[in-house]
C-alpha cells in the first residue's frame, strides 16, 4: 500500500503526518510512504529571461527542503521508511499527477493549507485534489 | 479634489487600476529575490534594498514618460493596439522561455543591474495599463504607482494564487485590457471628429475591444496544448533509523529538468 502525503511545512499538514505515524501500527503490512512538496512555478514566462535556470531550481530545492524538514524528522524520529519529493508547478495538478505516476492508494493531508488571505484562499487545494485525485483521499483535521 | 472622489467613475477607475496592477505586477519580487541569492549574505540587504528601490523609481519614471508619450498624436493609437496585445497575452497560457547566455553575478552591483534590467522590461505592459486607466488624472497615476509598490517588493505568489483559485480573473483581466484600450482608441485625436458625431461609440468602441481581446485569447488558447506542467525536481528516499540520511542524501536528487 503507498500513501502519499502532500505537505507544505504548515501545522495542517504536520498533523496529516502525525496521523499517519499513529495509524501505520493497525495496518497489516507497512505502507510505502511519499511525502511530496509543491514549489509554486513562481518563475514564470519572463524570469527566465534574467535569471539562470540553476539559480532557479536551487530556490526551489531549498524553499522545498524547508517545507519538508518538519515532516521528515517526524518520520525519522519514528523510525520510518519513506522517499520524499519536491515538483514545481500547480500544488492540485502537481499532488494528483505524482499520486497516479506513483500508483498511490490513499493520499493523506491536511485540512487546511497556508495561505496568506486565507479567509479567500481557503482549502483551495484540497479542494481541488479531491476533484482531480484518482484514489481516495483522506483529510485530517 | 474632493468631487471628483464622490464621483462613481472615480472609483471604478480605482478598481480598474487595481485589477491591473495586480495582474500585470510582473515578476519583480522574484527576480529581486532570485538575482541576490549569488550575494554574499551581508551584501544581499543591500541587493534587494537598492533592486526594490530601483524598480520603483524607474517605475515612477516610466509612468510620467508614458503619459507625456500618450498625449501625442498617433501614439493613442500605437498604445492602444499594444494594450489589446497585451490583454490576449495574459490570457494565453505561457509558452516557455528559455535563457542560456545570463552570467551567474556575484557581485552587487551586477545583480542589481539584472534587476534594474528585468523590472525595465517587465514593467512596461504594467505602466501602459495603468497610464491607460489613469486617462490622464495625476491622482490616479500617483494611485496606479502606489498599489504597484508592495507588489514589487512582495511575493508574487499572491497572484499565482488567486489565478488558481479563481481562473476566470485572467479572463476578466484580458477584458478589463481591451476595454481600456478602446478607451485610449475614443482619445486618439484621428477618431475625434468621428466619436463626437456618434456618441454612441463610445461605449461600443470599448466594449467591441474587449470582446476582440476576449475572443482572439481564447482562440488562439484553445490552439495550444493546455497541459498544467509539473517539473519533478527532488526525489529522494530514505531508509529507515537512520536519522542522518536526510541531509546527507541531497546530493543523490535526481529528476531534474
Amino acid at each position: 500500500m503507498k500513501i502519499l502525503i502532500p505537505v507544505d511545512g504548515s501545522a495542517s499538514a504536520q498533523r496529516a503526518v502525525e496521523y499517519v505515524i499513529k495509524y501505520i501500527p493497525s495496518l497489516k503490512d507497512a505502507p510505502q510512504l511519499l511525502l511530496l512538496n509543491v514549489q509554486w512555478n513562481v518563475a514564470k514566462g519572463n524570469v527566465k529571461l534574467f535569471i539562470k535556470h540553476e539559480t532557479i531550481n536551487e530556490y526551489y530545492r531549498e524553499q522545498g527542503n524547508a517545507a519538508l524538514r518538519s515532516a521528515c524528522e517526524a518520520l525519522d524520529a519514528a523510525g520510518l521508511t519513506y522517499q520524499y519529493h519536491i515538483s514545481v508547478g500547480m500544488p492540485a495538478d502537481a499532488i494528483a499527477q505524482y499520486a497516479s505516476e506513483q500508483g498511490a492508494d490513499q493520499i493523506v493531508m491536511g485540512r487546511q493549507g497556508q495561505g496568506g488571505v486565507k479567509s479567500l484562499l481557503l482549502g483551495s487545494v484540497v479542494k481541488k485534489v479531491l476533484q482531480l485525485a484518482e484514489c481516495p483521499v483522506l483529510l485530517v483535521k | 479634489m474632493l468631487e471628483i472622489i464622490a464621483t462613481s467613475q472615480f472609483w471604478v477607475d480605482v478598481l480598474k487600476i487595481i485589477m491591473i496592477d495586480l495582474l500585470l505586477s510582473g515578476d519583480n519580487a522574484v527576480v529581486i529575490a532570485l538575482a541576490c541569492r549569488n550575494l554574499p549574505p551581508d551584501q544581499r540587504r543591500k541587493g534587494i534594498f537598492f533592486g526594490v528601490g530601483g524598480a520603483i523609481g524607474l517605475r515612477v519614471i516610466l509612468t510620467f514618460f508614458a503619459v507625456s508619450l500618450l498625449s501625442l498624436p498617433y501614439l493613442k493609437l500605437v498604445g492602444a493596439l499594444l494594450l489589446l496585445w497585451i490583454g490576449i497575452k495574459l490570457i494565453l497560457p505561457e509558452k516557455e522561455h528559455s535563457a542560456d547566455n545570463i552570467r551567474a553575478d556575484s557581485r552587487l552591483l551586477g545583480a542589481v543591474k539584472t534587476i534594474i534590467i528585468a523590472d525595465f522590461v517587465m514593467s512596461l505592459d504594467n505602466v501602459l495599463g495603468v497610464a491607460a486607466a489613469a486617462k490622464g488624472n495625476v491622482w490616479l497615476l500617483v494611485f496606479g504607482l502606489l498599489v504597484s509598490i508592495p507588489l514589487i517588493a512582495w511575493s508574487s505568489q499572491l497572484v499565482l494564487k488567486l489565478i488558481d483559485r479563481f481562473p476566470f480573473i485572467i479572463y476578466a483581466g484580458g477584458a478589463l485590457l481591451g476595454y481600456v484600450a478602446g478607451e485610449m482608441l475614443i482619445g486618439e485625436a484621428l477618431l475625434e471628429s468621428l466619436v463626437e458625431v456618434h456618441h454612441y461609440l463610445h461605449w461600443l468602441i470599448p466594449v467591441c475591444c474587449a470582446t476582440l481581446v476576449l475572443a482572439v485569447g481564447r482562440w488562439l488558447a484553445m490552439r495550444r496544448i493546455v497541459e498544467p506542467e509539473v517539473i519533478d525536481l527532488v526525489d529522494v528516499t530514505v531508509i529507515s533509523s537512520l536519522p542522518d540520511q536526510l541531509h546527507s542524501s541531497q546530493n543523490k536528487s535526481q529528476g531534474e529538468s
